[in-house]
């Protein structure tokens, strides 16, 4: 069975048929949103059963599109936390992924701007790791965007997206070491991307993001993971009570290869890796359990097929 | 833009001269400074690394007035001012306090202020100049030229006189002859600093 991500969009009247639905198919519904009288379900749901899905959810006025950035973490790498990047590019970059299903999360460098002066400490380098793909938003001079790349690439594991102002032909010249994405002509500007032709930049990095990790869960297909992030995320909600509790937007956040538990590790790792999941079968056994850079969250790293040779 | 007389962006990478272009503009517009400046060069050179801009402002010579933000209606033993523009509001009542005292002055609501037994002639009290535009023009074309330097541009010398700015900002010590390179800016402009 293949599960593929997609949003729904609907109102909140009848919205738990199409919930139980989803769960019933085997589905996972991802995260859910109620703003007012709208429902938007970010979910996977088997690929087959997408037009079932549409069907059911007709006469309610619910709408089923794909969502190709469901279920993964988005690192999006700003300079600063100063009025140079922010609100624009920095937050128009990092709401519009979120638009699409995508989890993001900002990450501001210390000594992020300056091209003498910048760097990457131990703690930004390991935050960036814990994602699936980080964007690095550059300037406009390629001087500069040259002269950074190598000391903020350093260490960085996770595949990464670039835009910066000059077109992408300079970028793929320029970027050293060579990485897996680059968009041009995205650079700093301090305008709203509200026009058409600002748009369509913004849908060519979404582009550019789904493409690098198109290839991202290819690679993962290849050698499978022991069990599903997903259903990793609603056995942590049956199972662990606490985190219902917990006031985040995402107390569980997906992952392609894992999950964030925002749980404090030291009270909850022990009680992580017991965990069953199936037929005696528990987290610790088929899942890395450390703890994250970010706050004093949990992250489960679920381990692949070749390493456990189970898969559930 | 059609209210600035000369505005050039030069940079050796032409590429990054037209975004600092917008970006410039962007920002004046966005702190209403567009109409104040004359004439605005600005030279970034990212090798080196420095930022330059130098400029001519507009002689501002309005003050604001009582008149110019509320109409005031006399009745029989108070004055009511019906406020239009709050921005001096504060320095305006400032002023009331200082010369009816507080508790003859009273703001029952955002728009509205009352003078109590104000021995005053409304005509008189029409002109009483509650604040000067151009006194903070200096400081906000510097927060705005700030907003426009590359973020990493942290040392930075400026310079107000006589209506003309410079503005020098690098990530390294500046330059002793910085002084010589901006004179040349102002000579594009057909100015001298």
């Amino acid at each position: 069975m293949t599960l593929v991500p997609v949003t729904y969009k609907g109102g909140i009247y009848q919205h738990d048929i199409v919930i139980d639905l989803i769960e019933d198919l085997g589905g996972y519904v991802v995260q859910k949103h109620v703003l007012a009288q709208e429902v938007v379900l970010q979910c996977f749901v088997p690929k087959d059963d997408i037009e079932l899905i549409r069907e059911i959810s007709r006469p309610i006025f619910g709408e089923v599109t794909d969502s190709p950035l469901v279920g993964t973490e988005i690192a999006i790498v700003s300079m600063s936390l100063e009025i140079h990047h922010l609100p624009h590019p920095s937050c128009d970059i990092a709401e519009y992924v979120r638009r699409i299903g995508a989890k993001s999360n900002m990450v501001s460098l210390a000594r992020g701007p300056g091209k003498r002066i910048t760097g990457l400490n131990d703690e930004e380098r390991d935050v960036i790791n814990e994602h699936d793909i980080a964007v690095y938003l550059m300037g406009n001079f390629e001087t500069c965007i040259e002269h950074k790349m190598p000391i903020l690439l350093r260490g960085i594991e996770v595949p990464v997206v670039v835009c910066g102002g000059p077109d992408k032909e300079t970028l793929v010249r320029i970027v050293d070491p060579p990485v897996e994405g680059y968009v041009g002509g995205v650079g700093r500007f301090m305008r709203r991307t509200k026009e058409a032709d600002q748009l369509d930049k913004l849908d060519e990095i979404i582009a550019e993001i789904t493409r690098v990790l198109e290839k991202k869960r290819e690679d993962i297909a290849k050698d499978p993971l022991s069990v599903s992030p997903a259903r990793l995320m609603n056995l942590i909600r049956e199972k662990i009570p606490a985190i219902l509790d917990v006031t985040s937007p995402t107390p569980l956040t997906v992952q392609m290869a894992g999950l964030r538990v925002k749980l404090p590790y030291d009270t909850f790792a022990p009680e992580l890796r017991r965990m069953e999941i199936e037929d005696g079968i528990t987290l610790g056994d088929v899942a890395e359990i450390v703890p994250s850079r970010m706050r004093d969250y949990i992250l489960v790293k679920v381990l692949p097929f070749s390493e456990t040779n189970t898969v559930i | 833009m059609l209210a600035v007389e000369y505005f050039e962006v030069e940079c050796p990478e032409p590429v990054g001269a037209g975004y600092y272009k917008q970006i410039t503009n962007d920002v004046l517009l966005d702190h209403n400074l567009l109409k104040v400046i004359e004439k605005i060069h600005i030279y970034i050179d990212p090798k080196i690394p420095v930022f330059i801009a130098v400029g001519v402002l507009k002689p501002i010579t309005t003050v604001v007035r009582v008149g110019d933000i509320a109409n005031i209606n006399p009745q029989d033993s108070k004055m009511t001012l019906v406020i239009t523009d709050e921005t001096y509001l504060a320095s305006m009542l400032k002023i009331f306090w200082e010369r009816f005292g507080k508790d003859k002055v009273e703001q029952p609501d955002r728009f509205t202020v009352v003078l109590y037994d104000a021995r005053a002639d409304p005509r008189e009290l029409e002109q009483v100049v509650i604040g000067h535009p151009g006194e903070s023009v200096n400081r906000d074309l510097i927060y705005a030229l700030r907003c426009v330097a590359p973020e990493g541009f942290r040392l930075r010398s400026e310079r107000f006189e006589n209506g003309k700015f410079s503005f020098v900002a690098s990530e390294n010590t500046l330059a002793e002859d910085i002084d010589e390179l901006v004179k040349a800016k102002f000579a594009l402009m057909g100015e001298t600093p």
